[in-house]
């Protein structure tokens, strides 16, 4: 792809840029996970790089094909393919098989306290810790997306048509409630405090459930498809991308139904594309379509500031480490950058 | 943005057993120096053993856009903005579709989803057809009429088992439905593939280069479902507000029954030519740069789908010329 670089603003380097480490890989950056102080990121070549701060980034080649999709499992990394293989990986770079599904690729995988799920077409595939074969959840239609809430219980799948919800039961077995909202449904997410579940759809509209009486409704306005949202702050607010501003939701008190979103504005009216919380903080990390990624108060729009400046590319990964000294940005060309936040 | 880089999509379509999985082995077998991306469906005929080979389950849906009907493959959605994601770049797309799927989904869904169409573009539909059975075939199930109706590219297949005079009858009953598509009369699907892919079929720019191969509209069809295809040409310029409104309108209340439309318009005080192409309800058009100066000013327009006769085309479109 040619980027006409006169179209852009001319900014220097930001000071983040300059003290951290760029690499141009050329390959698009599909997703990236913090563990502990390392972040792991997937690359469309079935790479996976682990970074660390003083230390040099360490390259594996553990799929095939794209790295679909990547969670945390302890210390861990988990991976879904296009190859088909769903891999448990260790920071020292030791690749474990879990199964393979052939010429079906592994869309979403996700992980809590050692039990691990990931969804290849219309079926879910649940490891308990304890058992060495998995259990299958099915679905009519394909799936959209995968989540736990915050204490493991419930297990929500987004599909066509709604969202189904799993959860054992006393007796230990898997029952299932659906919230049903006509249309394909895609990332989802329970809110911190478990009241809420949110949808992003194929349509430019998010949809959320309140979970004690499944009252529903929409989050609508958007210029485009909502791919990247994030809770801030316990439940505080719902951060989306998909407009030229990140849309910041209130979801403290009775919720945000009757209430207004907070729009934070970015130079370049550039979509966001991109949306990662800032750990404990009222903040986010917001990346846009030129690959431009800011810092912004939510509260506080005068208080942004740039980390990354444009490359062109729309920002596909950020992720901040667990002590909250570093972060890694990542695109769909392949440019990275690996900084710390604080000034030495 | 102008000039980006979409990777061309091919959809395959076709009766059971015209020829699609011969076509499908051949473009990954074959020594042509591309790499190509091959989408099937989980019920195809038969398995192909390929590392560029995704299994797609067909899965329609409807979009909740008030357009009733924009039904969109979800599947394609995913699987698309996957392949996207690949290091190696790839040249072309292909997807297959199921012998008795209907190609709309699968075309609309290059109009609705904004990352598709940003990185991908729909190529041409190319419809197997089987000389042997499409007659009988179009007769008695209304998938095989449409296959032929939404096709850029029909392949006539197995032509080495049927007569010649036989081969005039079914070419006759494809132009009948439809007089746009390229009809490629092969056996064992053995047509060069740059006369399959990367044809830009769906851009604006090709509808100006094919000319539709009018054939005298005649209305002595068997069944009052039969798909058909209606032209019209006018010498006087359109007015633009007439024209939108009639037009919008139409599409609106019967766009289930027309499934394609081309055309290139004329209109008073415009200095531009307008072309447009739809599937259905969803349409695509643009100015295209200023009428040649050696070529007459003209408004041609194309419809193919059922119930066209009912639609007042011709009385419709004689009301759109300007005073």
């Amino acid at each position: 792809m040619t980027t006409d670089l006169n179209q852009f603003p001319q900014l220097d380097k930001t000071k983040f840029e300059q003290r951290g480490i760029q690499l141009e890989i050329g390959v698009p950056v599909t997703c990236a996970v913090s563990i502990g102080n390392y972040i792991a990121a997937g690359f469309g070549d079935g790479t996976i790089r682990i970074f660390s701060s003083g230390e040099k980034h360490k390259t594996l080649k553990a799929h095939k094909g794209v790295i679909l999709c990547m969670a945390k499992d302890g210390d861990n990394i988990l991976t879904g393919g296009d190859d088909g293989y769903f891999l448990k990986i260790s920071l020292n770079g030791e690749i474990n098989e879990i199964t393979n599904f052939g010429s079906r690729w592994v869309d979403h995988v996700a992980a809590h306290n050692g039990n691990l799920v990931c969804s290849s077409g219309k079926v879910v595939y649940y490891w308990d810790k304890n058992k060495k074969e998995p259990k299958s959840l099915n679905h009519d239609s394909t799936i959209g997306g995968l989540a736990f809430d915050a204490k493991g219980r419930r297990l929500a799948v987004s599909r066509y048509g709604g969202v189904t919800v799993w959860k054992k039961d006393y007796s230990n077995k898997w029952k299932s409630t659906k919230l049903d909202w006509k249309g394909s449904h895609n990332k989802v997410s329970f809110s911190p405090d478990g009241k809420y579940l949110v949808t992003s759809m194929q349509e430019n509209v998010l949809r959320c459930w309140r979970l004690k009486d499944k009252l529903d409704f929409a989050m609508s306005g958007y210029g485009s498809k909502v791919k990247s949202f994030a809770f801030i702050y316990d439940t505080s607010y719902l951060a989306t991308s998909g407009a030229i501003d990140a849309i910041c939701w209130p979801f403290d008190g009775e919720g945000p139904m009757g209430r207004k979103p907070i729009c934070l504005p970015y130079i370049g009216n550039k979509q966001v594309t991109f949306i990662e919380p800032f750990p404990d903080e009222k903040a986010i990390f917001a990346g846009l379509s030129d690959g431009s990624v800011f810092l912004s108060q939510i509260e506080n729009e005068n208080n942004t500031i740039i980390i990354r400046s444009f490359t062109g590319s729309e920002v596909s990964a950020i992720a901040m480490t667990d002590d909250k000294s570093s972060i890694f940005i990542g695109d769909m060309s392949g440019n990275t950058l690996w900084t710390s936040i604080w000034d030495q | 943005m102008e000039n980006k880089h979409q990777v061309p999509v091919t959809v395959l379509t076709g009766f059971l057993g015209a020829g699609k999985t011969t076509l499908l082995n051949r473009i990954l077998t074959e020594q042509h120096g591309q790499k190509y991306a091959v989408i099937v469906n989980e019920f195809g005929e038969q398995g192909i053993d390929n590392d560029l080979v995704v299994d797609a389950d067909e899965e329609v849906f409807e979009m909740n856009n008030g357009c009733i009907c924009c039904t969109v493959r979800g599947d394609l959605i995913r699987i698309l903005s996957g392949l996207m994601k690949r290091a190696d770049k790839l040249d072309a797309i292909i997807v297959e579709t199921t012998g008795l799927a209907d190609p709309a989904p699968v075309a609309q869904t290059f109009f609705v989803d904004q990352d598709v169409a940003n990185k991908t573009k729909l190529d041409a539909i190319v419809t197997v057809a089987d000389a042997v059975h499409l007659s009988s075939q179009i007769e008695d199930h209304h998938e095989a009429e449409e296959q032929i109706a939404f096709g850029d590219v029909i392949l006539l297949n197995k032509i080495d088992l049927v007569k010649d005079e036989n081969i005039d009858v079914v070419t006759k009953r494809i132009r009948k439905i439809n007089p746009f598509a390229k009809i490629i009369k092969t056996t064992k699907c053995g047509a060069p593939l740059k006369e399959i892919l990367n044809l830009d079929a769906f851009s604006l720019k090709r509808i100006l280069e094919v000319e539709p191969d009018f054939l005298e509209s005649d209305h002595d069809h068997e069944h009052d479902d039969d798909v058909t295809s209606l032209s019209f040409v006018s010498e006087k310029p359109l007015d633009m507000e007439k024209f939108q409104n009639w037009f919008g309108k139409l599409l609106q209340t019967k766009g289930q029954d027309i499934m394609r439309t081309k055309g290139i318009l004329d209109f008073k005080g415009e200095n531009d030519r307008y072309v447009f192409q739809g599937v259905h309800m969803l349409m695509d058009a643009s100015p295209m740069g200023k009428w040649p100066d050696d070529k007459e000013r003209s408004s041609r327009l194309v419809f193919i789908g059922r119930n066209l006769e009912t639609m007042n085309l011709k009385e419709g479109f004689e009301a759109c010329k300007s005073e």
